[in-house]
């Protein structure tokens, strides 16, 4: 049984998660708008407004997922309260201090901070040390909280049991269920692109305390740029990942899902693969080694194998001619999955070399990864939350609006979608404030995309108004 | 080819999205009795082995293709100097001396001559993205600083191109433009 601390915990994180996605998705409208020339920001505000999405989408979405696991790795493990808190602690601290660095100090990099634009000071003297030292607050909490709950579960399954190898042999004495297996994966995964980020944070650092007697090499760093940033996005998705063979079979009222030899060889792959792929954010630097592009071209092609052959084939047989109680829960988690499946395919044309030499830094990019995420990862978690929110309604609960609230994720998120990548064939680019003559469609495809983030919007507010009430009532209840 | 890669991507996206509403479909007309799907292993397997061939294909047909190997037996009838920096491009025909930057005002190539840029940067990272005269973009690399990207090609259609910056470098990365003709 999980305790009634952690349950509440949960609850404040769905709430802090939701709010800031909110505000977030306004940031969003607003960028679009502005492109769209509805509206006129300063480039500066916008691009201020770009990077603070952009970090605390990144942020939120992690968190999320790691709330999730938190809370039902309770089911196998006893895990720490006191890492849940330092945790949220640190990362509310870390996202007020990240914007306070973008919105008092101008601070506007983006969220990749490619090296060495943070150091060319374009905003307020302190805002360039205030964003890293966001970024370092919520790497420590983040690191402790994932160093913790892996040594709560090495102290039950040793490592071996739980990347479980033993499946690798015929009939196996011990199970490791899959949802340990995915949590270690992940764990292992984002505790590596963790540690290259506080290599990266020293060597910025190093820079910028010496009075230019030290300078950085700056294809190293725009390695290890992406060795943290692609890697922490990815390790995102497979939390909700382990969310989905946790939960999907429960809510559906079937039998639990097993780790089976292909299932363990499939994400033991996946950990190497992952943390590979992210030389495809170098393609268009023709001075990296070329045996790097092609294992990144490789890599990023074998991640999707497991992913899409295990994941989503579990999931379609999971349901096909198969009786299943559906809610608004496991709707989400197999649209989440649709969407998951749809950007991979984005993601799979755009890290074919060839295709990135015309595809680079255009909407497309962004195209694929919202799709994977508005419509995939963030459903993931919509699913947890809700799942979540019912635990403790006394088992008598019937969801309001869930047509009308999928109906309008996926007219809005479809809409919004659509327009990045009709935007990417047109070869518009993307991170501009404001676009050229040379493109006319920009700016109605803005305006449009605005329009649906809206319908987007207003599908994402049904559901906080539906399910935050009972998330307070959890929060506030005195057991 | 932008249009090929996204009617490639819809169709895709259809046959999936196919996949999912049928499966969804028969879960919902299935009685209490369903049983589900027959030999699931067995039809794993075969889905796997068959993504796994045509991954390996379209890799195999495209990283030969790569820009790193375009045009690599040939010998450049033209080098020009490209230095990039908040927030414009020089191009040159000599080396430019950071120290001194200075670029020509117009380039000018022939039609199908084999061109390699030099590709740096002064400051930060930018893009070094090369739009033909319909606005498409056609090719590009990026500019790092202590770095030289060598991007070779031949322009077929005459007319004017048009350079834009891909990478945010700052406040004013969507005004850094140049441009050059082709005859």
């Amino acid at each position: 049984m999980e305790s009634i601390k952690l349950r509440k915990i949960t609850s404040l994180w769905i709430l802090i998660v939701l709010v800031l996605f909110i505000v977030n998705i306004v940031l969003g409208i607003l960028m679009r708008l502005n492109q769209g020339e509805i509206i006129h920001q300063s480039p500066i505000t916008f691009y201020a407004n770009m990077t603070t999405h952009g970090l605390t989408q990144i942020g939120i979405w992690f968190v999320a997922g790691m709330a999730a696991v938190n809370y039902l790795l309770q089911r196998y493990v006893k895990t720490s309260y006191s890492a849940n808190v330092v945790a949220m602690v640190l990362t509310v601290i870390g996202i007020l201090m990240l914007w306070s660095s973008t919105y008092i100090g101008k601070f506007h990099a983006g969220w990749t901070f490619l090296y060495p634009l943070p150091l060319r000071i374009m905003w307020a003297k302190w805002a360039t040390p205030m964003f890293f030292g966001s970024i370092l607050v919520m790497g420590v909490g983040w690191l402790t909280w994932s160093v913790s709950m892996m040594t709560q579960l090495l102290k039950k399954y040793p490592l071996t049991r739980a990347l479980a190898w033993q499946h690798f042999k015929k009939n196996p004495s011990t199970q490791t269920p899959p949802f340990i297996l995915i949590t270690m994966i992940t764990l292992i995964g984002i505790i590596t692109c963790l540690l290259g980020a506080v290599l990266l944070l020293a060597m910025y650092s190093a820079e910028y305390f010496s009075n230019g007697t030290f300078v950085n090499d700056a294809l190293l760093m725009k390695n290890l740029t992406f060795f943290f940033g692609h890697t922490i996005a990815n390790e995102m998705l497979y939390l909700g990942l382990a969310v989905i063979y946790e939960l999907f079979p429960e809510v559906g009222g079937r039998p639990k899902w097993k780790t089976t030899w292909y299932v363990a060889l499939a994400w033991n792959c996946t950990l190497v693969f992952i943390l590979t792929a992210f030389f495809h954010h170098l393609y268009m630097d023709f001075v990296q080694p070329v045996g790097f592009q092609i294992v990144g071209q490789i890599a990023s092609y074998m991640a999707s194998l497991p992913a899409a052959g295990v994941t989503v084939f579990s999931v379609l047989v999971a349901v096909y001619r198969t009786p299943i109680k559906w809610s608004l829960t496991n709707l989400l988690f197999f649209i989440g999955v649709a969407g998951w499946v749809i950007g991979g395919l984005g993601a799979v044309i755009d890290v074919t070399i060839t295709n990135n030499f015309v595809l680079h830094n255009t909407l497309w990019v962004p195209a694929h990864f919202h799709t994977y995420n508005a419509l995939g990862n963030v459903l993931f978690s919509l699913a947890f939350f809700h799942w979540f929110s019912i635990q403790f309604t006394g088992g008598i609960h019937k969801e309001k609006f869930t047509k009308l609230i999928l109906t309008l994720l996926l007219i809005g998120g479809i809409g919004f979608l659509l327009a990045f990548y009709i935007g990417g064939a047109e070869s518009i680019p993307r991170r501009y404030s404001n676009y050229p003559a040379e493109f006319p469609m920009a700016a109605p495809l803005a305006a449009g995309a605005a329009l649906f983030a809206t319908i987007y919007l207003i599908a994402i507010l049904i559901f906080f108004f539906n399910i935050s009430k009972r998330c307070l009532n959890v929060l506030f209840s005195p057991s | 080819m932008q249009y090929s890669i996204l009617l490639l991507f819809l169709i895709l996206t259809a046959l999936s999205a196919l996949v999912f509403t049928f499966v969804f479909i028969s879960s919902k007309k299935v009685g209490i009795s369903g049983q589900g799907l027959s030999n699931p292993l067995q039809k794993r397997f075969w889905f796997l082995l068959i993504l796994f061939v045509v991954l390996g294909i379209f890799a195999s047909v495209t990283i030969p293709r790569s820009p790193y190997f375009l045009f690599a037996d040939e010998v450049p009838a033209r080098v020009v100097h490209v230095a990039a920096r908040q927030f414009a491009f020089l191009l040159s025909d000599k080396a430019i001396d950071p120290e001194n930057p200075e670029g020509k005002d117009s380039i000018e190539f022939l039609a199908n001559e084999l061109v390699e840029f030099r590709v740096t940067s002064l400051d930060v990272n930018h893009g070094f993205a090369i739009y033909n005269p319909s606005n498409r973009l056609i090719a590009q690399t990026q500019a790092m600083p202590g770095y030289v990207n060598r991007l070779r090609w031949k322009f077929k259609e005459p007319g004017k191109y048009t350079i834009l910056c891909l990478e945010f470098c700052g406040m004013a990365h969507q005004v850094m433009r140049s441009s050059f003709t082709v005859k």
